[in-house]
Parts: C-alpha cells; sequence; structure tokens
C-alpha cells in the first residue's frame, strides 16, 4: 500500500499502536471501606460504582505519525494513555504496540531527593526502560539539555522545582523509543526552555518516531500534530485533521453552557429535547408558555426504583424550579432497555433570560447517579415587558 | 509466566539500580555510612558478651559462646524481617512510581531484597572476623553459606511477593505482618537452642514447632556459623526431612508468589 500523505509530512501504513474496541472501566469508591474487617463485616454490599472512563474506542496510531489528542476534563484522555503505557490493562478490547515505549508522564516520578542529579539520571533512566550502555552515549546531552551544569551533582532536595522538572524532561526525552508518549508536560520550564522542547520534538517527528501527545492546548495539537483526537465521553467525538478538528472542537467548547456530566452510566439518558406545546424543539419561549421536556434513557440492566428529575437554573446558577418522579409520588418499579419520560410544564412562568437545563437519573435515595447531564441544556425566555425581577404574576391593577 | 520472566530479566538493570539507590540512600549523609551495618553488629556482639556471658552466665545451657550462639541466628533473623517488612509496603509506598510509570513491579519489592542481602552480607562478614579472631573453630559447614543465604532469599521473595500483592488491597496486611514477626521471632530457635524445645514438649508440639521454615533457617546458619564440637552439642539438631521441606517450601512460595503478583499487578495502578 502506498503511503500516506499527511501535510507536507509522509507517514507509513504500518501501525504503531492499534486500539480495539478498548474500554477501561474504574471502581468508584463510595467511601474508603478497604480494611479488612470492614471488608469482611460489609462483604455481601458492593461498596463502589463503575465507571467506564473510555468505552469502544478504535484507532490506529501509524508509525512515525504524531497524533494530538484533546478533549475537556474526563473525557479519557489521561487513561488511554496509560492504557498505552502498560500502566493499566483495559477490561475490554485489546491494545497492541510495535517497538519500544516510553511516556513522559510526569517528569521527575521516581527521583531520590538525597541522590545527586548525576546519580538520579541514572535510576530515572532505568525507570524508564533505558539501558546502561545506551545511556552513555547520551549522557551529556542530558545534562547539557537540562542546562543544570555544576549542579549535577547536588543533591536533587537542593533543586529548584524548574531545575527539577528540567532535569526530569530531560532524561525521558533523551530516551529515544520508538514511540513516545506525552501527557500534558510541555508546559514546563520557562519559554526558552519550553521552546527548546517543542524544538526537540520536532527533531523525533523528523526522525520517523511516532508521539502520542495528549493536551488540553488545542491549538499546540493542531500545530505540530498529523492528525488529532477529540475525546469526550470516554469515546472518539472526532478524529483526522488537525484543523478542522480543534476548529470544530473550539466551536462545541464556546456552544457549551458550563455544564458538565457525571455518573456510573447505568442508565444513559441518550438524548434531551425541549419542546413547545406542539411537540416541536423549541429554544425561545415567551412567559407563560408550556413547555415538554423529554429525555429518552437506555438501562443497560434491569434497575430497580429509579428516580427521573429535572432543575431549571438561572444564568448565575441559581434553581429556579426543579423536580422529579419520586418527589410527586410516581413509583418507577423497574426500567430496562429503552424508554423515554416526558415533563409537561404547564406554563413558565419566568421573565426575561436564559436558563440552564439539567436532567438525571439517579437512586431512590440520590446516593448513586446513574447519569447526570448538568446543565447542558438551554432555552431563552421573553416576556411581554410589564413586569420586572424573576417572574410573572398575574396582576389585577384597580384604580379606585 | 515465561514471558514475565523475559520481561523481568530485561529490567534487571532496573533492579540493579534500585537495590543501589537503597544501598546509597540508608546512609546517605551519615559520616560512616555503610559502616553502620557492621558497627551493628559489633555493638550487638559486645552487648550480648555483657548481658548473657558475664551477667546472666548462660553456660548452664551448655554453651560456652553463647553471644555468638544469638548473633548466629538473629543476624538472618534481622535480614528476613527487615527485607519482608520493607518489601510489603514497597508498592504501596512507590505509588507515584507505579502511577505513572511502566516497568515490572516486581522489581519494587525484590530491590528491598536485594538491598537487605547486602547489609547482611557484611555483618556476616563482621561475624566471621570476630569468629576467627576469638578462635571459635569453624567447620566444614561454612561453604554452605551460599547455598543457606539462598534458600533465604528464595522464602523472603516468595513470601514479600505475597504479602506485597495482598497489601495493596488490604492495607491492613502490613501492620499484621509486623505483629506477626514478633511472634514469630520467639518461635524460631534464636535465643534459646532448638534442645530447649526437644528436652521441654511432647513430640507432638515438636512437630508443630518444626513447621516453622525460618526454624530450620535459623538452624541451618547456626550450623554455618556457630555449631562446632566446641561450643557444645546441644546446638547440633539437622533433620534431612526438615531441610528438603523449606526448601520445596520456599520454592513453592516463590513460584506462587510470583504467578499471583503477576496477575494481579495489573490493578496495582487503580487501587493506590
Amino acid at each position: 500500500m502506498a503511503a500516506r500523505e499527511i501535510g507536507t509530512r509522509t507517514v507509513s501504513e504500518n501501525p504503531a499502536i492499534e486500539l480495539r474496541g478498548v474500554g477501561k472501566c474504574f471502581r468508584l469508591y463510595r467511601d474508603i471501606n478497604r480494611s479488612l474487617k470492614e471488608r469482611v463485616v460489609n462483604w455481601r454490599k458492593r461498596g463502589y460504582d463503575l465507571f467506564w472512563a473510555l468505552r469502544g474506542v478504535d484507532l490506529t496510531v501509524f508509525q512515525g505519525e504524531t497524533l494530538g489528542v484533546i478533549g475537556p476534563n474526563g473525557s479519557g484522555k489521561s487513561t488511554m494513555l496509560r492504557l498505552m503505557t502498560r500502566i493499566m490493562k483495559p477490561d475490554e478490547g485489546s491494545i497492541t504496540t510495535y517497538g519500544t515505549i516510553a511516556a513522559l508522564l510526569e517528569l521527575g516520578a521516581g527521583f531520590h531527593p538525597d541522590l545527586t542529579g548525576r546519580e538520579n539520571i541514572y535510576l530515572n533512566a532505568s525507570i524508564l526502560g533505558l539501558r546502561r550502555k545506551d545511556l552513555e552515549g547520551v549522557f551529556q546531552e542530558i545534562i547539557d539539555f537540562s542546562e543544570l551544569g555544576p549542579f549535577i551533582d547536588n543533591q536533587v532536595k537542593n533543586y529548584s522545582s524548574g531545575m527539577y522538572v528540567r532535569l526530569g524532561f530531560s532524561i525521558a526525552i533523551n530516551i529515544n523509543p520508538d514511540i513516545l508518549l506525552i501527557d500534558e508536560v510541555l508546559a514546563v520550564g520557562d519559554e526558552s526552555f519550553q521552546a527548546k522542547c517543542l524544538d526537540r520534538i520536532m527533531r523525533l517527528q523528523n526522525d520517523g518516531k511516532t508521539i502520542v501527545l495528549v493536551t488540553h492546548d488545542a491549538d499546540l495539537a493542531a500545530s505540530i500534530s498529523h492528525r488529532v483526537l477529540w475525546l469526550e465521553n470516554g469515546g472518539v467525538k472526532m478524529l483526522g485533521d488537525p484543523q478542522e478538528v480543534v476548529e470544530a472542537y473550539h466551536q462545541a467548547m464556546r456552544m457549551r453552557p458550563e455544564g458538565s456530566e457525571f455518573g456510573n452510566r447505568e442508565i444513559v439518558i441518550e438524548k434531551v429535547e425541549i419542546l413547545n406545546a406542539e411537540g416541536e424543539p423549541a429554544r425561545e419561549f415567551r412567559t407563560g408558555d408550556p413547555m415538554i421536556l423529554a429525555m429518552e434513557y437506555t438501562a443497560h440492566r434491569p434497575i430497580e426504583d429509579p428516580v427521573f428529575g429535572y432543575g431549571i437554573y438561572d444564568h448565575l446558577g441559581f434553581m429556579v424550579h426543579g423536580t422529579n418522579t419520586r418527589l410527586r409520588g410516581l413509583d418507577i418499579p423497574r426500567v430496562e432497555g429503552k424508554g423515554r419520560v416526558e415533563f409537561h410544564l404547564a406554563s413558565l412562568p419566568m421573565l426575561d433570560g436564559r436558563y440552564y437545563v439539567s436532567v438525571a437519573a439517579h437512586t431512590r435515595d440520590g446516593m448513586v447517579n446513574y447519569h447526570w447531564l448538568d446543565k447542558l441544556f438551554f432555552f431563552d425566555i421573553v416576556s411581554s415587558g410589564v413586569e420586572r425581577g424573576f417572574l410573572t404574576i398575574d396582576t389585577d391593577i384597580r384604580l379606585l | 509466566m515465561k514471558e514475565n520472566l523475559r520481561r523481568l530479566v530485561s529490567y534487571r538493570e532496573l533492579l540493579y539500580n534500585l537495590v543501589l539507590k537503597e544501598v546509597k540512600v540508608k546512609y546517605k549523609n551519615s559520616v560512616l555510612g555503610f559502616l553502620w551495618s557492621m558497627v551493628n553488629p559489633i555493638m550487638m556482639l559486645a552487648v550480648y558478651y555483657v548481658a548473657f556471658g558475664i551477667i546472666f552466665k548462660l553456660r548452664a545451657l551448655g554453651m560456652t559462646r553463647y553471644e555468638f550462639f544469638l548473633l548466629s541466628g538473629i543476624l538472618p533473623w534481622n535480614f528476613f524481617s527487615l527485607s519482608l517488612i520493607q518489601s510489603v509496603s514497597s508498592v504501596v509506598n512507590n505509588a507515584d512510581l507505579v502511577k505513572k510509570v511502566y516497568f515490572p513491579r516486581e522489581v519494587l519489592p525484590l530491590s528491598y531484597l536485594g538491598a537487605a542481602s547486602f547489609h547482611f552480607l557484611l555483618q556476616e562478614l563482621v561475624l566471621l572476623f570476630f569468629l576467627l579472631v576469638f578462635r571459635v573453630r569453624l567447620t566444614p559447614w561454612i561453604f554452605a553459606f551460599p547455598l543457606v543465604m539462598l534458600l533465604e532469599m528464595v522464602f523472603i521473595a516468595g513470601l514479600s511477593l505475597y504479602l506485597a500483592s495482598f497489601n495493596v488491597y488490604f492495607r491492613d496486611v502490613q501492620h499484621f505482618t509486623e505483629i506477626l514477626l514478633l511472634a514469630w521471632f520467639w518461635m524460631t530457635p534464636i535465643v534459646y537452642p532448638i534442645s530447649f524445645i526437644r528436652d521441654n514438649f511432647p513430640l507432638w508440639a515438636q512437630r508443630i514447632y518444626l513447621l516453622n521454615p525460618m526454624a530450620h533457617v535459623a538452624l541451618l546458619w547456626q550450623r554455618v556459623t556457630y555449631n562446632s564440637p566446641a561450643n557444645g552439642p546441644q546446638a547440633a539438631y539437622f533433620s534431612a526431612a526438615g531441610l528438603l521441606y523449606t526448601v520445596l517450601l520456599s520454592v513453592f512460595l516463590l513460584v506462587s508468589g510470583y504467578y499471583l503478583f503477576t496477575r494481579m499487578e495489573g490493578r496495582f495502578a487503580e487501587f493506590i
């Protein structure tokens, strides 16, 4: 097969990292319940919720390619990197890597404060998997790159934090693996050191190394990557041309109100609709209009006694109104598979402004959230302008 | 298993460097440095000599050189207990490494064993030196030194792998180990000679007593560095069956402990 052309650089068709249907599930412990005695006493209770940090990810990183990984907090970026380094094992699917891997997840992990910089180079390099005979060749370069000069024979505990990370970065970048995984570590040191690091990464690119770079800085990802992967909620949202992906990402981040989502996803709220009286999707309402709030959900296993609810917040984040099926005395004995819940609001009493909507599915006691979409939706209200404040009140004025 | 072993071999330099780190760090910023490892047994010898040789006069037990007898057992015991205590919490105490860097996690407990072995060797050298100075006659058993040491290392390594992996899930293990060692010490013929057990307890109790693998290890060490006819026959006790049992148990612990550890290490990063 012909080599694929990405930008001006040529990337081979041979895979460096292959992810096939990869999923990683964490147990979120409800409280620290880890002593033997408590486990024996509470052995029947499952003291944790399951949380899929990553699920169903298929991805091939090609040799010589630089892949930028972006996404909001909690989207699974770091988890993916840890799976690639084999620090963690996937619960589903498989990961195959070709060639040696080095990861820059944290600089100077494993430095011992009582040892000198030089001694720590030997120790840290071998932790990162570098052989002594390979280290000899780059030893001087590590010292030069770190700009530590004479301080290299001082104990690391006397280093400034800048010196500390510079040394860590110098070691990691000089390991010279086939695949380099980088997690948010480029933001170290002063500007000139950062420029040096970027310069060094470009040199690695020219040497045909495969690089996976996780960063919050989407523009940085766009500028040095061949392709950009956008992760969201543990899945691939978009993958492809850096400019396109980053642009779409920026747009989505701007569109998004200050919201987030969480929960163990045993019930997933797949779709939320804000509808007008005719049942059509609407963004704008008049004061006094009715509204239908509809959510479509999927329960991945039979769930006993769930509660569905919603909340409406003003632009400052104060709850204007909210209720749920339990408060309204509606018992749902059990759900499984797909379903739809509609809340029919007879009349919206609020005056002008933008209002944000949260929807949630949780247990009866509210202790475990299946899925909580926090202020991810909004609608606007326009009033007739005859009132001030928050609410409309039917007022009859009599002049006597 | 085979693949795991190959991986461990490829990381041998890391193991070496971690051992070196432990050795260096232990006496960093001290004037005498690793000489402290040697001062320790000298002081013990002096204290025991005064306490048991002069004050308590334990010759009644039939041992002319009680201080050497005690040291023969207590140095290997300290090696065992120090190594075990450090190994048990090794994975948990290196949480930042385990979470951030990939490497075979078994090098963590093994590195503490390596460092403890180094200190133990220094201490044994001191003991041998004083045996020569005080003209305590050595027997050909001295040539078994490396084998006995190997046996003890295998036993420690096996037990460490078990306890270190359990400790990730239940931190109680490290506290439990400390208590266990306290009781274990007195269930091992270190302070008293084995003849004390033989002469005072019924046969079934002796059988149970000898299920303790450390008892056999201690008896072997007493053979290697103490037992000569001149020191009284009471210390002489050797059972081929007991030795075989200890060797088999140690090897079994190491193989199964390694298997268990490598099976469990995939989730270590999530639990610490």
